[in-house]
């Protein structure tokens, strides 16, 4: 809320400095996010020299005229041509400044005449309100100079962030209230309108059907009124804080919000029909034209202000076109009311409309102001637009406010702070909120009608505390129970694999939930697959953040083109993060783990030869991970998924069950996301994964050996068709006696090899546990070995 | 050969020792003195000619000498051996070193995982939460119900199926309430979501959110734990400050300042010239919280509090666009190696 000093300074005599009055405002607990001069926001508005008026006969009714600011000479248009004379000192408001009315200021051309900036009138400029003269600065002004500046023109803002709780903030009395408790300096006595409570006779009736929905309902008839402009000071204040001057009785209904925090509405009484104002629920369908020029149809859980025939005004929230005061407004019924927050707040969301008004009843508004409102807008009234008659205040209160009674127990303050504040402070502070008993063991007090957050004693913990000053509360370390619990076994997984796959020289990436859904359409996933079904948010931020993601792939390539498009060549990714199924109720979150592979596994170096990324990096990748994690992974050739090129991918199995997948990226898919090859991407279900540590295998921890091993290495010319797994398997059921490990220490294709044959050599070692093996031990294993190969496999030896 | 010629024969054998500066120098030594036909060798042969007693005291000195000499020249071998390997030195040793390849954590996991282990030292558990929430976890429960002004302080993302997308760790807190009985530390780090974007707000961003319930916990405890957590984190000397402040789940609610980690409170351009860093939300747990759980509020107190990880990792690492941690440039997550 934007707060003018002077106008708070009405209320509470201010000794201190704005900055000052800041200061405490925010170690209370309103932060002032910014203290500032009004004038000085509208940018740069200075005077300049008129030193030529030229009127060109092209330009009809517009004078050009040539200034200076004290650096350079320039042209504005004016439309001014009888008021504007070389010699004079103007006020210029330059391109990119604005005028006290938010008017924006631009260069504008007219044929061919360049207008830079315009000139102001006293009132464009908030100044006065004249607004058929320039505003004309004295001679002794020097060009350049900004004109406030110059006038000695200032006007100190608060921009108060009042918080939810705090309603009774949202005005200036507020404020004051709030200040006079914090600093202890007394409010200044201001009476409205003690004077006017007398008048003639109702001129209608006022019926509250909905007692539920308007607890109190104060309303005065005006007669004879004069609609016309406001009083500048009504003017200046309400644009201070934000508001737009309409005319002297919207502006009074807006300046007594501003003010007391109460919102009020005047309607033209010409436009009631039946007499009768009738507070009730809206009927089902009923249509309304409001002011913003937008009909909206009501529903019964609509609070509405009707005459006899129809909805006038949707109660608290804003007012139908129709019945609002209009220029030939002669008659006025003025509104004061306190409607039920809860329901305003649901019928504003339910219409998606937040106004000045309904900003301060959904928060509760003091239901002795009420009455008090309309005696100060009665006052304003009487003052600025001349009523010729003023009926007596009806004052309809069905639901009387009872405000609670809260104890606070001596000790439960001590013990919820952890320190003494001496009871004379206590005590001073609980006074100024509400009336206040002391006995023996408590406090009780009976808030002000004005502090309705106030309810349970922890309120009156917070209030003492805060006025006290949060500063003085001590520093002190908890006792409690010691307990200790394992850690979660979710957060030891990822745990483990984030630092092993930093240690292989992955980066971490953290991308979005959301993602664009053209992104998994890219993916091909089958109609059955529920990875093509993603949830959808109601509010996204853009269609490109618009689905919960239902696997990491989408994010991790969206950031290797990301990292492409920024001259990144390499690139070794993995992300940790939940994706997300629709589920019955809320989602279905799964764990997950993604790596992606990209582009050059090395670039040119002194030492290595630069290559691309292929299938058995990744591959190597996660089965170093398996190992680490002490799982055995099954990697079963050509995966199912569908982006993945088949004879280059694999399917994650443990056991029985698909555990995630890895492989390269389709060319295709690639090329649609404008990425450069080779992408090889990987997904690990970490959920299904736990299962499979959980009860963490005993590890079998090896001895060094007594006795040498020997190894022999075979090299054998196979059918292409032929897997290695195919061979190893072979020869691990065979039960080979000493046979300690086989290692592929060489493939290779090429000539003089036939183009459908390869050569892969093995490495076998052997090793006894009690002696060191001959030689003549091992060969004929050897050769008994490739003999029985070269049948089996019509394998060649090299 | 006098007593004295053998003294001159130790010397001129020394002199030469310290002379040779190669092997070579050290064969022809070696063949001069010890050859078959070398100076020691012919000598000792011809000590038969002499009488006895002549014999045995020569002999066991010029044997001395050989001995001596056969050490030396071991030696010195090893000697000019390990000097002439330091010789080589054509190894052009400002080629660069072939480096395994380093990775790294993101910078948010960096800066969850230090905060969590201080908490842990501390006796806090980890706690977490789904990311798709109900109204009831994410407001209801944290008394803010649906007609609540509150809820304007954070804009929610809803789901087609009503869910939403919690827009707070707080959620965490009810979930775990619920399911424990007090006494109870939590620590619950992870991705809340409000719709916002701009340079200082993201979409997604991460919290950590601590609770503590006993049957004494003090609004002066929250402080102390406060003070300890920012001094491990931004440094010894770090001062902190509350303010006042309204969460709708904590009574009394604060704000906690830290006082700014650049220029150690006297003002600058990152702390708007004030000296001091917002840092994080805490308060003692509201009683209608404790009620919708479950817990007796006459029995039992508690604080909260609830900090916002980017901010934290902006302050640290002086990062000044928060879309930098989302954008997952290689320059970027390779500075935290």
């Amino acid at each position: 809320m934007k707060v003018p000093v002077r106008w708070l300074s009405e209320f509470i005599e201010l000794e201190e400095e704005a900055e000052k009055v800041a200061e405490i405002l925010t170690f209370g607990g309103l932060e002032v996010e910014e203290v500032y001069d009004h004038y000085q926001t509208l940018g740069e508005i200075i005077a300049v020299k008129v030193l030529e008026v030229n009127k060109p006969s092209e330009l009809k009714d517009l004078a050009v005229c040539t200034v200076h600011d004290g650096k350079d000479s320039f042209t504005v248009l004016t439309a001014a041509v009888d008021l504007v004379k070389p010699g004079q000192v103007l006020a210029l408001a330059r391109p990119g400044s604005k005028t006290f009315f938010w008017d924006k200021i631009e260069v504008k051309e007219v044929k061919g005449y360049k207008s830079w900036g315009m000139f102001l009138s006293p009132y464009e400029a908030g100044v006065s309100e004249e607004k058929d003269i320039l505003l004309e600065l004295p001679h002794d002004v020097k060009p350049g100079e900004n004109i406030y500046k110059a006038l000695n023109i200032s006007e100190t803002i608060l921009d108060v962030s009042i918080t939810p709780n705090r309603r009774d903030c949202l005005s200036i009395l507020g404020l004051a209230r709030e200040l006079s408790l914090l600093t202890g300096s007394p409010l200044k006595e201001v009476k409205f309108g003690e004077n006017l409570k007398e008048g003639s006779q109702p001129k209608g009736s006022i019926e509250i059907l909905d007692p539920d929905g308007c607890f109190r309902y104060v309303g005065r008839w005006f007669s004879g009124v004069k609609v016309a402009p406001s009083p500048f000071f009504i003017i200046q204040r309400l644009v201070f804080c934000g508001l737009r001057p309409i005319n002297n009785l919207v502006d009074i209904t807006n300046y007594v919000l501003l003010e007391l925090g109460q919102p009020l509405h005047a309607f033209d009484w010409k436009r009631v029909a039946g007499g009768r104002i009738i507070v009730r629920q809206a009927k089902e369908g009923e249509r309304l034209l409001f002011l913003d020029g937008v009909e909206r149809g009501l529903s019964s859980e609509d609070l509405v202000i009707a005459d006899a025939e129809k909805a006038l005004v949707l109660a608290g929230i804003m007012g139908g076109e129709e019945s609002g005061v209009s220029d030939n407004t002669q008659e006025v019924f003025l509104e004061s009311a306190w409607f039920n927050a809860k329901r305003v707040r649901l019928s504003g969301m339910r219409h998606r409309l937040t106004t000045e008004s309904s900003y301060r009843f959904e928060r509760k508004v003091d239901p002795e102001g009420v009455y008090l409102a309309m005696l100060r807008a009665t006052e304003l009234i009487f003052r600025y637009a001349n009523p010729e008659e003023v009926s007596i205040i009806v004052d309809e209160y069905p639901v009387r406010f009872t405000p609670p009674r809260i104890e606070l127990k001596k000790k439960r303050l001590s013990a919820y702070l952890g320190f003494e504040i001496p009871e004379e402070k206590v005590k001073g502070i609980l006074n100024k909120l509400g009336d206040l008993e002391v006995t023996p063991e408590s406090f009780i007090l009976v808030p002000k009608s004005y502090r309705q957050d106030l309810s349970i004693p922890e309120d009156l913990i917070e209030e003492v505390a805060r006025v006290y000053g949060y500063d003085k509360v001590p520093t002190t370390y908890p006792e409690g129970v010691l307990y200790c619990e394992p850690p979660l076994k979710t957060l030891e997984l990822t745990q483990k694999i984030r630092r092993l796959l930093a240690g292989f020289g992955f980066f971490e990436a953290i991308t979005y939930s959301f993602i664009d859904p053209k992104l998994i359409e890219h993916l091909n996933f089958s109609p059955d697959d529920p990875r093509r079904d993603p949830i959808k948010l109601e509010n996204p931020i853009s269609a490109e953040m618009s689905v919960l993601r239902t696997t990491l792939v989408p994010g991790l390539l969206q950031t290797a083109f990301f990292n492409q498009a920024r001259e990144v060549e390499s690139l070794k990714l993995f992300e940790v993060g939940k994706v997300f199924f629709k589920a019955e109720e809320l989602a279905s979150e799964r764990l997950n783990l993604g790596l992606l592979l990209a582009g050059w596994k090395s670039l040119p170096s002194w030492y290595e030869e630069e290559r691309f990324f292929d299938l058995y990096d990744i591959k190597g990748v996660v089965s170093a991970l398996g190992e680490a994690l002490r799982v055995d992974f099954l990697f079963k050739p050509y995966s199912e998924e569908p982006f993945l090129k088949r004879g280059f991918s694999f399917d994650l199995y443990l056991g029985e069950e698909k555990v995630g997948y890895l492989g390269r990226l389709k060319s295709l898919i690639a090329k649609d996301l404008d990425l450069r090859e080779p992408v090889f991407v990987a997904e690990i279900y970490l959920d299904e994964l736990l299962s499979f540590i959980q009860g963490e295998r005993a590890l079998s921890v090896k001895k060094p050996p007594k006795f040498p091993s020997t190894f022999r290495d075979v090299s054998l010319v196979v059918k292409k068709g032929i897997p290695l797994e195919t061979l190893l398997a072979y020869l691990k059921a065979k039960e080979i006696p000493y046979l300690e490990d086989i290692k592929l220490i060489a493939a290779y294709e090429g000539k003089p090899l036939d183009p459908d044959e390869r050569s892969l050599t093995l490495r076998l070692w052997f090793r006894a546990e009690d002696r060191t093996l001959r030689v003549e031990e091992v060969d004929p294993i050897i050769s008994r070995l490739v003999e029985e190969l070269i049948e089996k496999f019509q394998i060649r030896l090299r | 050969m006098t007593k004295e010629d053998v003294a001159k024969l130790r010397a001129e054998i020394e002199n030469s020792l310290a002379h040779a500066k190669s092997i070579e120098d050290l064969n022809s030594i070696k063949v001069k003195y010890l050859g078959k036909k070398g100076f020691l060798t012919n000598i000792l042969k011809s000590l038969k000619e002499l009488p006895l007693e002549e014999r045995r005291e020569l002999g066991s000195l010029l044997n001395q000498i050989k001995d001596e000499l056969e050490k030396a020249l071991k030696v010195k071998e090893r000697e000019i051996l390990l000097a002439e390997e330091d010789g080589i030195t054509d190894l052009d040793l400002s080629l660069p070193g072939r480096e395994p390849e380093l990775g790294a954590l993101h910078p948010l996991t960096i800066v969850i995982s230090e905060i969590c282990s201080l908490f842990e030292r501390l006796g806090f558990e980890i706690a977490e939460g789904p990311e798709v929430e109900s109204d009831f976890y994410n407001f209801t429960a944290l008394n803010i119900p649906e007609w609540h002004p509150a809820r304007d302080m954070q804009a929610t993302f809803y789901l087609e199926n009503g869910a939403l997308l919690r827009t707070h760790t707080s959620p965490i807190q009810v979930r775990t309430m619920l399911r424990k009985k007090p006494p109870l530390r939590i620590i619950a780090p992870g991705k809340v979501y409000r719709c916002d974007a701009d340079v200082r707000h993201s979409p997604m961003f991460h919290q950590i959110e601590g609770l503590m319930v006993d049957e004494k916990v003090r609004f002066s405890d929250l402080k102390g734990i406060l003070t300890y957590f920012a001094q491990n984190i931004f440094g010894e000397d770090t001062k902190i400050r509350f303010r006042p402040s309204y969460f709708p789940f904590t009574e009394p609610s604060v704000e906690m300042d830290i006082s700014c980690v650049i220029c150690k409170g006297e003002g600058c351009r990152v702390c708007s010239q004030t000296g001091w860093l917002e840092i994080l939300g805490a308060g003692m747990v509201h009683p209608e919280v404790f009620r919708a759980v479950g817990y007796d509020p006459s029995r039992w107190q508690g604080f909260a509090f609830g900090l916002g990880v980017e901010r934290i990792a902006m302050i640290k690492y002086g990062i000044d666009d928060i879309r930098l941690f989302f954008d997952n440039h290689l320059y970027f997550l390779s500075s935290f190696k």
